[in-house]
């Protein structure tokens, strides 16, 4: 156990020296996706614009320009595009980066942090998105951001855990690729990204409460919305972030010199 | 003090068996490696009781049968294999070439590409600011250097790789059947620098189907077959 958490750490203070590299490998994987674009890296923007802007008019029936309906969407999106994107592209990591792992010495956590840093680059155009919707929507910059900002901040300290976990579990259960990526197309009608809680009974109860991202979400999203301090869900958050650190320090003990054989 | 010590170093390969309907003949290969079973796994033996000892000026040609377990070898030596059983111990910086490719990207130009090639090689900015002229002098891609790294015939990637691999100035260097690609005169000059890097009391250990160039190059010869030692001279 002690072992394993020093062979973690480890990897982690190597890769952590290595940090130019997975900036700049997460700067060519982002340069690449859009190559020969003409919009380049601005079409992730259009993309999030275009589902906000379809949820928003598709999913209100009474008054189309709910300005508070319009901004827990947009941040509800945010929030959930940057986990979907995340989780889904960390089961492959390793996969993916077969000839890296295979042909390299660098620390598997160099890999677990490009794909982060790519993961939050990528969440930036999105963010510039979501705060524009928010001012057009007469929300101006108060002290409630701050507070949202908190539960962002979390959301980014629990991402290299996330993709560590994700992507062993890639590695030694390769089927968890298609069963997690179908599970988190289902998720966001399961998760209160576009529907709102008022109490209802059944199976949105269930979603809303037994759900791990709702909290992600609420935590980022109660301040803004609601005008609240996120307490319950900033705690719910923070323990989940403890718990996935404690698994993908473990996991990366134990089982980093594993992988090279595994993909 | 640059040295390599390997102590009955083994490893082996685990395979998960996929389901199958068909009840399969085993046949025996005339190739290298051995495949045995354990429990519901097949798994190769890649090594099997490899040791011996370099110390500096050495340069190691490994041969042997397609299978029989150079480039494992090789990447027990570099540190992306942790061996099965058995020690390895290796004083000294090491640098690897293993697949022309490993570690570029096809869309960055050649320059960008030495720049990511430093830093995975963990140098420092400044340098990496030094050697990469000196990496495009010796490589002589001239104004290719900035198209992208797609673009290059194979024999331009060698030149590129090994360039790079060689500029820091490695006290070990592997290397796994690289310079195939590379023209005459490119060999004549990797050889050049070969000579050079061993005598700076570097260690070389090179895997080559080519018999001429371990004659060439190396000045001890070890004959790998189905993962074990059978000779070393
Ligand atoms: N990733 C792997 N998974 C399973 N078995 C492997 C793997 N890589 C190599 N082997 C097996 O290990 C043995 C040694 O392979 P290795 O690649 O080291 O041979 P080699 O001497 O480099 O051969 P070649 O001359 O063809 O390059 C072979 O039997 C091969 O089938
Ligand atoms: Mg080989």
């Amino acid at each position: 156990m002690i072992a394993a958490l020093n062979g973690a750490f480890d990897d982690i203070s190597k890769a952590v020296r290595l940090h130019r590299v997975w900036v700049a490998l997460a700067h060519e994987d982002i340069g690449d996706q859009h190559r020969r674009t003409t919009l380049g890296p601005l079409w992730m923007l259009v993309n999030y614009f275009a589902f906000v802007g379809t949820f928003v008019f598709v999913f209100v029936t009474k008054d189309a320009s709910d300005p508070s309906y319009i901004a827990y969407v947009a941040i509800g999106m945010l929030v959930w595009f940057y986990l979907t994107e995340t989780i889904t592209m960390s089961v492959s990591l390793f996969q993916r980066e077969a000839s890296f792992i295979q042909g390299t010495t660098l620390p598997l956590f160099v890999y677990v942090m490009r794909l982060t840093m790519q993961c939050i680059i990528r969440a930036g155009y999105s963010l510039a998105g979501c705060v524009l919707i928010l001012l057009l929507g007469s929300y101006g910059i108060n002290s409630n951001w701050l507070m949202s900002l908190l539960g962002l901040l979390l959301i980014i300290l629990a991402t290299p855990a996330l993709v560590t976990v994700f992507a062993f579990l890639g590695a030694f259960f390769p089927d968890s690729e298609f069963i997690v990526g179908n599970m988190m197309r289902v998720g966001m009608f399961f998760t209160p990204v576009f529907w709102v809680y008022s109490g209802q009974q059944g199976i949105q109860k269930y979603a809303y409460h037994w759900n791990p991202f709702t909290y992600f979400l609420e935590s980022v999203r109660e301040p803004i919305t609601a005008g609240i301090f996120p307490m319950h869900a900033l705690a719910v958050t923070g323990y989940f972030c403890l718990g996935l650190w404690a698994l993908a320090l473990l996991l990366l003990g134990l089982y980093r010199k594993r992988i090279v054989f595994l993909i | 003090m640059t040295s390599i010590k390997l102590n009955n170093v083994s490893l082996v390969y685990r395979l998960f068996e996929k389901l199958t309907l068909s009840a399969p003949g085993r046949r025996r290969s005339a190739l290298g490696g051995n495949i045995a079973r354990s429990g519901t796994k097949q798994v190769v033996q890649a090594l099997d009781d490899v040791s011996f000892e370099l110390k500096a000026g050495d340069r190691l040609g490994l041969v042997g049968p397609n299978g029989a377990g150079k480039t494992t070898l090789l990447k027990v030596l570099y540190g992306i294999y942790q061996p099965s059983a058995g020690t390895v111990s290796i004083a000294g910086k090491v640098d690897a070439l293993f697949n022309i490719s490993i570690g570029f990207r096809p869309e960055a130009t050649g320059r960008r590409n030495i720049v990511l090639r430093g830093l995975i090689s963990g140098w420092t900015l400044a340098e990496i600011e030094e050697k990469v002229e000196e990496i495009i002098d010796f490589s002589e891609l001239g104004d290719f250097i900035d198209l992208p790294f797609k673009a290059y015939s194979q024999g331009m990637a060698a030149r590129l790789a090994f360039a790079a691999a060689t500029a820091l100035e490695p006290e070990i260097l592997l290397m796994d059947e690289w310079i195939g690609a590379g023209d005459a005169s490119f060999q004549e000059k990797a050889k050049r620098r070969m000579d050079e890097l061993a005598e700076k009391a570097g260690i070389i250990v090179l895997a080559s189907h080519d018999d001429a160039l371990i004659q060439r190059v190396c000045t001890k010869r070890m004959v790998l077959r189905n993962g074990r030692v059978e000779s070393l001279t």
